[in-house]
């Protein structure tokens, strides 16, 4: 029997699969370390929705007999993984954090989960939520079923939202990857808060089909990880054209950052505002160290900003007006009353008074802003800024607890590129970069659509040269 | 299935952490005013949406493709 440390509980995706391969331990091993511990600490951080130990043990008995036929599958086989639980999963609960839904069950799986079990990985329990992934508007760390998700580098932090359980279990080597979802910052945010490696893909990349819908026109799926490569090995698997996905770009997607142009031959645009002023005072030393790093790549940094356009409004407008479509039966019902934020509540209860025209507006404006930030990545190749300004909030504050705008420069700099970004549907990988107060902060670099080759060849260069994501959190 | 912990089992795990939130709660708005709030923001935003002038020739972007 293998000697489970923490270097095991914390290794990335293609080290667990070398280990696999040498025979240091067998996936049934593997699988119930993993689960154990998840069973044991996912409820400290309010991260676990539902543990799948009996049937992960199960399926990694039949992964262990094809290893021993030598018949593999690819870096994920045997290795195990969680999923937020927004994606469907035969015969078990699928709760969405909501309780009006504690007891909806599918009969069939996600797409994305079909595909991650056909390389061989395997899914050991499903992670907690914001209720509904905060289509309404959430103010509250608390705003899920499962409790506020807990932080793994304080407790007293609030984990991110809207993935929050990814984040806090991949942060405390609970799994060693997870799958999130974004509609605007939800694999993002999260992943910055806990100090992971989180991609955002193009929208359209990865399908949707058994994955709750928030906002038809703004959900995607992505990987939440250890590290850049870890990112690019789960993408190749999820990746993918599929029929039952309307808003499917049918494309696939091939981890090989080898064939990319590498950092120095790269125009990285940013807003020095962001990390000298914007910033969190606390985070500024760590965000300039980042750029330090950034600039000893060799790549060519510029000065940029977005256009200016109303981002909050349109993400806002276009977000409920479709939660609201999509959420009418429970809204009508009353039933949204038994959601645990009553400003999600009041939100999609509010949501409804959207008119007609106001959507059209939004959504005639979001062609703007495509055709600006496509124009945008004629001058740069990626756009670099902090993920969040500062470190993870506390659980017991309101979340739009924020500096005064009238404290911050006028100049926004880059501050509005998730909105901006999920508007246009574009890529973003978010990398740990330091501390502030003992709590992770990250940078976040975006490209055009399609770029996350791009994207993962800069993160896997930035990871060579520092171990921002190879710190551990001190489990309490 | 071997599972030791059921949602109930978790769900009540939570409470103790809703405890820490319970004094956010108390200072939270009434949900009426949450309800004028909510809809004084969806004012705002359409007021911010009028602003914005558009060439009659842009489309939504109903056909999204990133």
């Amino acid at each position: 029997m293998a000697d489970f440390t923490d270097d095991i509980f914390f290794a990335t995706i293609t080290e667990l699969n070398a280990k696999l391969k040498a025979r240091a331990f067998s996936a049934v091993e593997l699988v119930r370390a993993f689960a154990q511990r998840l069973e044991q600490l996912g409820p400290r951080y309010n991260a676990l929705a539902l543990p799948l130990t009996g049937p992960a043990l199960k399926r990694a008995k039949f992964i262990d007999s094809e290893l021993k036929r030598e018949r593999t599958r690819g870096p994920l086989q045997g290795i195990p993984f969680g999923a937020k639980d927004l994606l469907s999963t035969a015969g078990h609960p699928t709760t969405w954090g909501a309780r009006p839904y504690a007891d909806q069950v599918f009969d069939y799986d996600a797409a994305v989960l079909q595909k991650l079990e056909k390389t061989g990985a395997v899914l050991i329990g499903k992670l907690a939520m914001v209720e509904l992934a905060g289509g309404g508007g959430y103010n509250i760390a608390g705003a899920s079923m499962f409790g506020p998700g807990l932080n793994p580098w304080d407790r007293t932090r609030w984990s991110g939202g809207s993935s929050s359980g990814s984040g806090s279990a991949v942060a405390a080597g609970l799994v060693p990857f997870a799958i999130g979802s974004e509609t605007s910052d939800s694999i993002l945010t999260p992943a910055a808060f806990c100090g992971i490696t989180g991609l955002r893909p193009t929208y359209g990349l990865v399908s949707r089909h058994g994955a709750m819908a928030l906002s038809w026109t703004m959900d995607k799926l992505g990987p939440m990880c250890r590290s850049a490569e870890d990112c690019g090995l789960v993408l190749e698997v999820i990746a993918g054209g599929d029929a039952n996905d309307p808003g499917s770009a049918h494309k696939s997607f091939h981890y090989t950052p080898q064939y990319y142009r590498q950092a120095k031959d790269l125009r990285i645009g940013y807003a020095p505002v962001d990390f000298a002023e914007r910033a969190d005072p606390s985070a500024r030393p760590a965000f300039e160290q980042a750029l330090a790093v950034i600039r000893e790549t060799g790549a060519q940094l510029i000065e940029t900003r977005l256009p200016d356009l109303p981002y909050g409004a349109l993400t806002s407008t276009i977000i409920v007006a479709e939660a609201c479509s999509i959420f009418e039966p429970l809204i009508s019902s009353g039933k949204v009353d038994q959601l645990a934020d009553p400003k999600q509540i009041a939100g999609l209860k509010g949501g409804l008074e959207i008119s007609a025209q106001d959507y059209l507006k939004a959504m005639r404006i979001r062609t703007v802003v495509q055709q600006k930030i496509r124009r945008l990545f004629a001058d740069v190749d990626v756009l670099l800024a902090p993920t969040r300004l500062g470190p993870a909030p506390k659980v017991s504050e309101p979340l739009d607890h924020r500096p005064p705008e009238s404290t911050m420069p006028k100049d926004l700099g880059l501050s509005t590129l998730i909105p901006a970004a999920n508007l246009a549907g574009i890529p973003a990988l978010s990398l740990p970069c330091g501390f502030a107060g003992g709590l992770p902060v990250a940078i976040q670099l975006a490209g055009p659509a399609f770029s996350e080759n791009v994207l993962l060849a800069i993160g896997k260069e930035f990871q060579a040269r520092t171990d921002w994501h190879r710190k551990r959190p001190k489990l309490e | 299935m071997n599972d030791k912990i059921t949602r109930r089992r978790l769900a009540a795990a939570a409470l103790s952490s809703a405890a820490a939130l319970h004094a956010v709660s108390e200072q939270a708005p009434a949900p009426d005013d949450l309800n004028a709030t909510a809809r004084e923001q969806v004012r705002k935003h359409s007021e911010t949406l009028a602003k914005f002038d558009l060439p009659m020739s842009t489309e939504p972007a109903f056909q999204f493709k990133a």
